[in-house]
């Protein structure tokens, strides 16, 4: 007598229902990390952000420039680690408050408020 | 000089990643403070393993040389543990502190016997060293460090650190009212100042900052007495009462994703100004590092 063949279950699991991605799946291209300007001079505009490091501040030395009295010459600098981006406080006049809590350094979320002496910017995390 | 605190996990009891908590964070009990010459590690919860991350990267040349203090042994205090980088490395020097019968050191190495963990405590390659406080105090590096005792159950170590001038308290694991003077204040008159002993008040007196369990909101703690954990708005009387400049809640329940935890910090600013105090309230969130010694 004939032995009649058992289904395998990766027969009877449809291919999306697998861990791993169907052939059609094609992944999203990348977003930037954004600081968006809010207020102070020079607003509103955006800075996308791909540097590992940056400084921002008022003088020359500052990769974000903001010509404001209120900002320090180099006020805070951001660092990516992890493809996460921190602030850090470089010993500023006026310091940097997230969220209205003034901080020595943070790592940044979506929607994070920053504030600078007349400068706010919101934090768009990317993907 | 330098007085840095960052928070390295805040969340209380269990683990809690996903989306609900990404911005406060989901890593249990751990926070870092530091100087320019010392590295003090409180609690050693899952956010002890993205410390040791940290600190593995750019480890100074001579080795690192770390404190651990514990507040007690509960899982969310000691889970990092095995997973902490530094511990495996043989130039390291971690003095870890308790009593004289060395409990912390017991209980850390007991959750890395063979039945939980695949490394024996015996086999790390770091040089750990017990260390216990005399008379409550003890010297670690450039700070001083005080211990006081919590209610709790099984109780529950709070710890008061100075550092040239300034003071930051860390007292987890509280169960504040229980120790009210007024155990029926709260359920009278919800609003009227909660008062708290002195001797739980002194060790706290004119802190930089207190970072403090603050588990539960005033309307989920009548369903958790006895668990030994505080309620937001009672900490905030007591850091009022103590003079305290800054106060982070931490701890926060598993349950309250980021929006309840920012509910819960708004409700217990609106408290400490409807007293009429200057204390400034914040959630305790992963990834912020304060600096105390500024001006
Ligand atoms: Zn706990
Ligand atoms: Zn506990």
């Amino acid at each position: 007598m004939a032995v009649k063949r058992t289904q395998t279950i990766d027969e009877e699991v449809p291919q999306t229902m697998m861990n791993r991605l169907p052939a059609s799946f094609k992944p999203r291209p990348r977003r930037a990390h954004q600081l968006e300007q809010t207020a102070g001079p020079g607003s509103p505009c955006k800075h996308e952000l791909s540097a590992d490091a940056l400084i921002i501040g008022r003088g020359s030395a500052a990769d974000l420039r903001i010509d404001s009295d209120d900002v320090s010459r180099t006020h805070a600098q951001l660092l990516r680690i992890d493809d996460e981006y921190t602030i850090e406080d470089l010993d500023s006049r006026n310091g940097v408050f997230l969220n209205g809590l003034q901080v020595h350094a943070a790592v940044l979320r979506d929607g994070d408020q920053l504030q600078l002496g007349d400068v706010v910017f919101t934090y768009n995390e990317g993907s | 000089m330098g007085f840095f605190v960052r928070f390295w996990g805040v969340r209380g009891s269990i683990p809690t990643p996903g989306p609900r908590t990404r911005r406060y964070g989901g890593n249990t009990s751990c926070i870092e403070m530091r100087s320019d010459s010392t590295v003090l590690i409180f609690d050693a919860g899952t956010g002890l393993r993205e410390l040791g991350v940290s600190l593995m990267r750019n480890p100074p040349k001579e080795g690192l040389d770390l404190h651990l203090f514990l507040s007690h042994p509960h899982w969310d205090h000691i889970q990092g543990f095995p997973f902490f980088g530094p511990a495996y490395l043989k130039n390291t020097t971690l003095t870890v502190y308790g009593s004289e019968k060395n409990e912390n050191y017991q209980l850390l190495s007991g959750q890395m016997s063979n039945a939980y963990f695949p490394v024996a405590f015996k086999d790390l390659s770091a040089r750990i060293v017990p260390k216990a406080f005399v008379d409550d105090e003890v010297q670690a590096g450039d700070f001083v460090v005080k211990r006081f005792e919590q209610k709790h159950p099984g109780g529950s170590a709070g710890f008061r650190v100075e550092h040239g001038g300034n003071a930051c308290v860390y007292a987890t694991d509280s169960e504040l009212d229980l120790m009210l003077i007024d155990p029926n204040g709260p359920a009278k008159a919800p609003r009227t100042l909660r008062r708290l002993p002195t001797p739980l008040v002194t060790p706290m007196k004119n802190a930089d900052l207190l970072i403090a369990d603050a588990q539960y909101t005033d309307e989920e703690y009548p369903a958790k007495v006895g668990w030994g954990h505080a309620r937001a708005n009672t900490v905030v009387d007591l850091a009022i009462q103590a003079g305290v400049k800054q106060l982070a809640l931490t701890h926060h329940d598993p349950m309250q994703s980021d929006r309840d935890v920012d509910a819960k910090v708004l409700t217990a600013s609106e408290r400490a100004r409807s007293i009429g105090a200057e204390l400034d309230v914040f959630g305790a969130r992963e990834g912020v590092t304060l600096r105390l010694d500024r001006g």
